[in-house]
């Protein structure tokens, strides 16, 4: 096989606030041939179409990946078809690539174990910013909130002496032109009834 | 189950706290910049869910490839859809394996617009004929943006270009470019027009970088855009958290379009720096319904962007999804014909949809076909989507031809 002898070319977009420059150099370290480039939009394809790299990698939070998609419906009947990695034997890869914010696209028949290694390094580099999600709380802190929209919707009903319908569409209104939750606007209502006494 | 809340509402919500109690409380929803993202949006933080049990984690993306690699891994649990990205994912499609997909509801009709730059029209190319043409006669090939190359924007410039009589795979480039840059490109000159959702075409009249030559809706009035998707097996392993989604979406949707009071307030929400991020004055108009074209015209719009139309718009009908099928198939992206109907049923969650509405008192349609007129004077309703796809003059089939677009 032509591809599995030479060294596999990457192709690295650089098209957003993270820093790729330690990538590169980890991945030229690591004995791969690094093209790096910034500011590709429309010309992504025709790029793509010269460079003729065997792995393309890119910020998962690039909108450039958008433009990727078009790069592999251009290039499906073309000797060298590129298409978005996903190793099918292997599904935690993919999610492990999503979650550390890096998607790879390669040329078609590129076995997964040669990409292993690419994808080990740019994993780590990538430095990922998920914040992680407190999930656990989230039942908990849903029936506290439920509670204080339902208090404060019963304090607007007897301010304004309307009914339930249009207190909940008045505190909505509220919280959208602010744009806030409704139960900040919630709080406020509160906050506002135990001010004024009662 | 221990999902339920302590004391529920009575009557229709009672199957909170049964056996219909949402297997998960918690989910993650996707939603792109744009602004039929509204009833997502109003939905997940003005209260709509809670009464269900759920909490819904908004998420951005920045990209609808990484929206649907997320969808697939199941980071994202739901999110905003393009019909067109999903039911290529459901098809195998593009650079993706296969993988089942769902459509639970619709989220938007209307809206998008098709624009084109300043230096055009200082040339004089402010109408169709014009542009037809200019396409015809000049030497250089016009280049044109979209947004995912199976999305709906994708779609409605083909189909646009086509009424027109100009070939958008021969006559014209066409390229992507994410959304929030298409007026940089334009005023860079790297395209000569774009199809794309608002605020985008407002605001590149805005800056004076374009104009509006047609609006999504004139092609094809009360046309689907946006829709909730998910993956199958979501549906198939917590349907009671799909169906309780559903319906939160639906009674933001209900609200949004109550009345114009509302629709203010949902765009002065939408377009913080969390959500749209886009100043109020370029979303503002369009959201109404009010259109300034860039060229002179104004005008209030019979069928401007809208997000619940006493459900028409929610109804995931089959003849919608068949619809970008048939394209797919017209423009050479599917090499044969699908077996349309059995690919809608699946991916349309009719049922779902019906017992969520009508646990909402919200009409739901009789059929699952709709028929419609579009722009070409072709009229479309669901029920010979094979032959449909072949009966247009300008097309890509691809057993008529060898190869698919290239640059």
């Amino acid at each position: 096989m032509g591809i599995a002898a030479k060294m596999l070319r990457i192709l690295l977009i650089n098209d957003t606030p993270k820093k790729v420059g330690r990538l590169r150099a980890a991945l030229i370290e690591a004995g791969f041939e690094v093209i790096d480039e910034s500011g590709l939009i429309i010309d992504l394809p025709a790029r793509v179409e010269a460079v003729r790299p065997d792995v393309i990698l890119i910020d998962s939070d690039s909108p450039g990946r958008d433009v990727m998609e078009q790069v592999c419906l251009v290039t499906r009947d073309q000797p060298r078809p590129i298409v978005m990695f996903t190793d099918e034997q292997n599904p935690d890869v993919m999610r492990q690539a999503i979650q550390s914010g890096v998607s790879a696209y390669i040329v078609e028949g590129i076995q997964a174990q040669r990409l292993k290694p690419i994808l080990d390094v740019a994993m780590v580099r990538f430095e990922s910013d998920q914040a992680l999600r407190a999930q656990l709380s989230a039942r908990d802190q849903q029936m506290a909130e439920r509670k204080r929209v339902e208090l404060a919707k019963g304090m607007l009903m007897q301010m304004k002496n309307c009914n339930e319908e249009e207190a909940y569409t008045l505190m909505r209104r509220q919280a959208m032109s602010r744009q806030q939750k409704l139960i900040q606007v919630a709080e406020q209502i509160i906050a506002m009834n135990d001010l004024l006494g009662q | 189950m221990t999902d339920a809340p302590p004391h529920s509402r009575t009557d229709s919500l009672a199957w909170v706290a049964g056996s219909d109690a949402p297997e998960k409380s918690v989910i993650n929803l996707g939603f792109m910049a744009l602004t039929d993202s509204a009833s997502l949006i109003v939905a997940a933080t003005q209260g709509f869910a809670q009464p269900y049990g759920l909490t819904l984690n908004l998420q951005r993306q920045a990209s609808w490839a990484t929206l649907r690699d997320k969808l697939i891994s199941g980071e994202l649990d739901a999110a905003q859809g393009l019909y067109g990205l999903l039911y290529a994912v459901h098809l195998g499609i593009g650079g993706t394996p296969p993988v089942d997909m769902a459509v639970l509801m619709g989220l938007a009709q209307n809206g998008q617009s098709i624009n084109l730059s300043q230096p055009l029209q200082a040339r004089g190319v402010t109408s169709s004929e014009a542009l037809r043409a200019h396409v015809h006669q000049s030497g250089a090939k016009l280049t044109f943006a979209q947004t995912f190359p199976t999305g709906t924007h994708a779609m409605w410039l083909n189909y646009w270009l086509a009424s027109q009589g100009i070939h958008p795979l021969e006559d014209v480039n066409s390229v992507v470019v994410p959304p929030s840059q298409m007026v940089a490109h334009l005023q860079a000159g790297r395209i000569d027009g774009f199809c794309a959702g608002e605020p985008w075409g407002a605001q590149a009249i805005g800056e004076q970088q374009g104009f509006t030559l047609a609006t999504s809706q004139s092609i094809w009035p009360n046309h689907p855009e946006k829709v909730l998707g998910c993956t199958r097996a979501f549906v198939e392993e917590y349907p009671n958290t799909a169906r309780a989604l559903v319906m939160a979406v639906l009674e933001a949707s209900r609200f949004i379009d109550e009345s114009e009071e509302n629709k203010r307030s949902s765009a002065q929400l939408i377009c913080g720096s969390d959500y749209v991020d886009a100043p109020l004055n370029s979303l503002l108009p369009r959201f109404l319904g009010q259109y300034e074209d860039g060229n002179g015209h104004a005008w209030l719009d019979q069928q401007p962007l809208r997000f619940f139309g006493n459900g028409e718009v929610n109804m995931p009908y089959l003849s919608d999804g068949l619809w970008f099928m048939t394209q797919f198939r017209r423009w050479g992206l599917l090499r044969s014909d699908p077996d349309y109907l059995a690919v809608a049923q699946q991916v349309q969650q009719l049922e779902l949809y019906r017992q969520a509405a009508s646990q909402l008192g919200i009409a739901i349609p009789a059929t699952a076909m709709r028929s419609s007129t579009l722009i070409d004077g072709k009229l479309w309703d669901g029920s010979d989507p094979a032959g449909y796809a072949r009966s247009f003059a300008l097309h890509a089939l691809s057993d008529a031809r060898q190869t698919l677009v290239s640059r």
